[in-house]
């Protein structure tokens, strides 16, 4: 075991790519862009192109055409640029099985199973994912420019998947919540830290290579050239059903009030952002604006969750100190979030799907896929037993199909929704491993024999 | 009854090693001792026993485990059922109680210690699957269980105050 001193190393911002220690200043527009490496020539030229493009956390508040432009690779991304075998076999299992083989682990099954995910998501077509964000759509387009100068003239790189994402105008997510509110704090990140109680979390959480919270260094991907800086993302397209939801809510409830508090009930925050730690009876819009207390709340004094239900999205997602007395370490369960939404709002009052797809796209970060991603979908999100709730599911994203259970904890008896459909389908998703910039050289390193030519066009 | 008692659960696997039907999973592991292991193993297990029980009603999803000394003490059987997958809590276990764990099994052979990052793969590898296995509530966890033994006394104290 490895285990050094607790002083607090700052970060090397230059060299870790922005997604994993910034925010994205709001508002802002983005698309993700999905690349397939044919020839791996081709690939390892888009490699040496990728260096000038990327944005590192150091260079966020001036980027590059003033965009923000990061990058992963799958496993067989990384096999196609030709990553040595006894690398490659550093990584995680998890990573190199990739998301589409966890399909059963992660509830991703009937309607979300891969089998209808859709093309080319959790297909051996998808090895490269471009993320890129901006304030203002000039200046994505300037980094969709960027993104074609990586893979112009190249043959054997191809576009197989786009989608625009961004806010949704309101800044909430489809189902009317706003969302984004609760990250952890990293230790040594002093770009920007998300505000609130929560204490800092080691940085080995998040990047390979830094002390973690189990008092040992993150062993990333080998060598540490390739490994150190990097983490891990899942990515997922998770289509939201919003008439479903409102059709739910409305044959629940009695009223609009009642409508309203219960679909606070089952978030754990009303739509606002406003906990119902912190506001137990109705919203509070000033609180839910409030950055310096909207997170700022534990369950301590809310053991039996007649405020904010044991059951909802946020205190499954991340229980604070709910679980204290028990063997699980919530320090060693976070994910950093860098979410966004897809597709056109519903919009309001209308009660039957249009056919549209719209959604969000989850990007979770972290240093281990199976003991923060998978573990929080698969023990906190998809079961209850950890809560001492049985089989029951997360209300919002959990895989219910038509059979979920909500406990509303209440005086003298609890109240129980029953019936509860899946609001949220998968529609596909990918492991990517987001490396260093040192990483991206090493990588694009490896083979010398690439000509000054073809690195521009 | 018990929620789900009528209804018969697929046998599937428990992740890479052991058989899982509902909610519960088996875990059979066998492993050579050190030497002079197996004594030192009977003396901790005997000093442990009350410590172990607080220990395991904080993980509680252990329903039962034994050890099981055997081959003239040169090797351990070790067999619980447990609810869930036990590689999602391993990490916990290194992190909250690592002495408990270690204490009993660092009598056997090259065990790394549960804090270790190779303390998964070395639980696999010593993993043996049942051939055959049969749970009476394959639905319920420990913490059901617990809650319905609340309940019936709960209900019968109160039959008993209604009734005097």
């Amino acid at each position: 075991m490895n285990v050094i001193g607790t002083e607090t190393e700052e970060l090397n911002y230059d060299d870790i790519q922005g997604i994993v220690l910034q925010e994205r200043p709001t508002p802002y527009v983005g698309t993700y862009i999905l690349l397939s490496i044919d020839h791996q020539q081709d690939g390892k030229v888009m490699l040496k192109r990728l260096l000038d493009e990327v944005t590192s956390a150091g260079q966020w508040s001036n980027p590059h055409e003033g965009a923000w432009v990061n990058v992963g690779f799958t496993y067989q991304g990384l096999q196609k640029l030709g990553i040595p075998q006894e690398s490659l076999n550093s990584f995680d299992l998890e990573f190199r099985e990739g998301m589409a083989a966890r399909a059963a682990k992660l509830g991703d099954v009937n309607e979300s199973s891969p089998e209808h995910w859709e093309d080319p998501l959790g297909t051996d077509k998808v090895d490269v994912a471009l993320a890129l964000f901006a304030p203002t759509k000039e200046a994505l387009l300037q980094a969709e420019e960027a993104a074609r100068r990586i893979h112009c003239e190249l043959n054997g790189v191809s576009v197989v998947y786009q989608l625009d994402v961004g806010m949704n105008p309101d800044g909430r997510t489809h189902l009317g919540f706003m969302d984004g509110i609760s990250n952890p704090r990293i230790e040594g990140n002093h770009v920007l830290n998300a505000v609130g109680q929560e204490a800092e979390i080691k940085a080995g959480e998040f990047l390979f290579g830094h002390l973690n919270e189990s008092g040992t260094i993150t062993q990333g991907p080998q060598p540490a050239e390739l490994g150190h800086n990097g983490s891990y993302l899942s990515f997922r397209k998770l289509h939201m059903r919003v008439a479903a939801f409102r059709r739910y809510l409305r044959e629940h409830a009695d009223n609009r009030e009642e409508e309203e508090l219960l679909a606070a009930k089952m978030v754990g925050r009303w739509p606002s952002g406003a906990p119902l730690s912190l506001a137990p009876e109705a919203d509070d819009p000033a609180l839910g604006e409030d950055v310096s207390r909207r997170n700022a709340f534990t369950y301590g004094d809310d053991h039996k969750g007649l405020k904010c239900p044991v059951s909802s999205h946020i205190r499954r997602a991340f229980p604070r100190n709910s679980l204290q007395g028990s063997v699980v370490n919530v320090n060693i369960h976070r994910l950093l979030r860098r979410s966004t939404m897809y597709g056109p709002i519903l919009p309001k009052g209308v009660m039957e799907d249009d056919g549209q797809d719209r959604g969000l796209i989850f990007a979770g970060i972290c240093s281990s896929l199976s003991r923060q991603f998978e573990f929080i979908k698969t023990d906190w999100l998809n079961g209850g037993n950890f809560a001492g709730m049985s089989t029951e599911k997360d209300p919002i994203t959990g895989k219910n199909e038509g059979e979920g259970m909500f406990t509303i904890p209440d005086k003298p008896i609890r109240h129980r929704m029953k019936e509860i459909p899946s609001f949220s389908i998968t529609k596909g998703g990918e492991y990517f491993f987001v490396p260093s910039m040192t990483a991206l050289r090493w990588m694009a390193e490896l083979d010398q024999h690439i000509s000054k030519e073809e690195l521009t066009c | 009854m018990l929620e789900g008692q009528d209804q018969t659960n697929p046998i599937t696997s428990a992740g890479r090693a052991g058989l899982r039907e509902g909610e519960i999973s088996e875990l059979t592991i066998i492993a050579p001792l050190k030497d002079g292991g197996a004594d030192r193993l009977r003396e901790k297990l005997k000093k442990s026993a009350s410590r172990q029980a607080e220990t395991m009603a904080k993980i509680a999803t252990v329903h039962d485990m034994r050890f099981v000394i055997f081959d003239n003490d040169t090797r351990l059987l070790f067999a619980t059922a447990y609810d869930g997958d036990w590689d999602s809590y391993i990490d916990d276990f290194g992190t909250e109680i690592p002495e408990l764990l270690n204490n009993m099994f660092n009598e056997v052979k090259d065990f790394p210690g549960i804090e270790s990052s190779e303390a998964k793969d070395f639980i696999a590898n010593h993993q043996i699957t049942a051939s055959g296995w049969y749970s009476a509530y394959p639905d319920a966890t420990v913490r059901d269980i617990w809650r319905g033994q609340r309940i019936t006394k709960a209900w019968n104290d109160l039959l008993d105050a209604s009734q005097s």
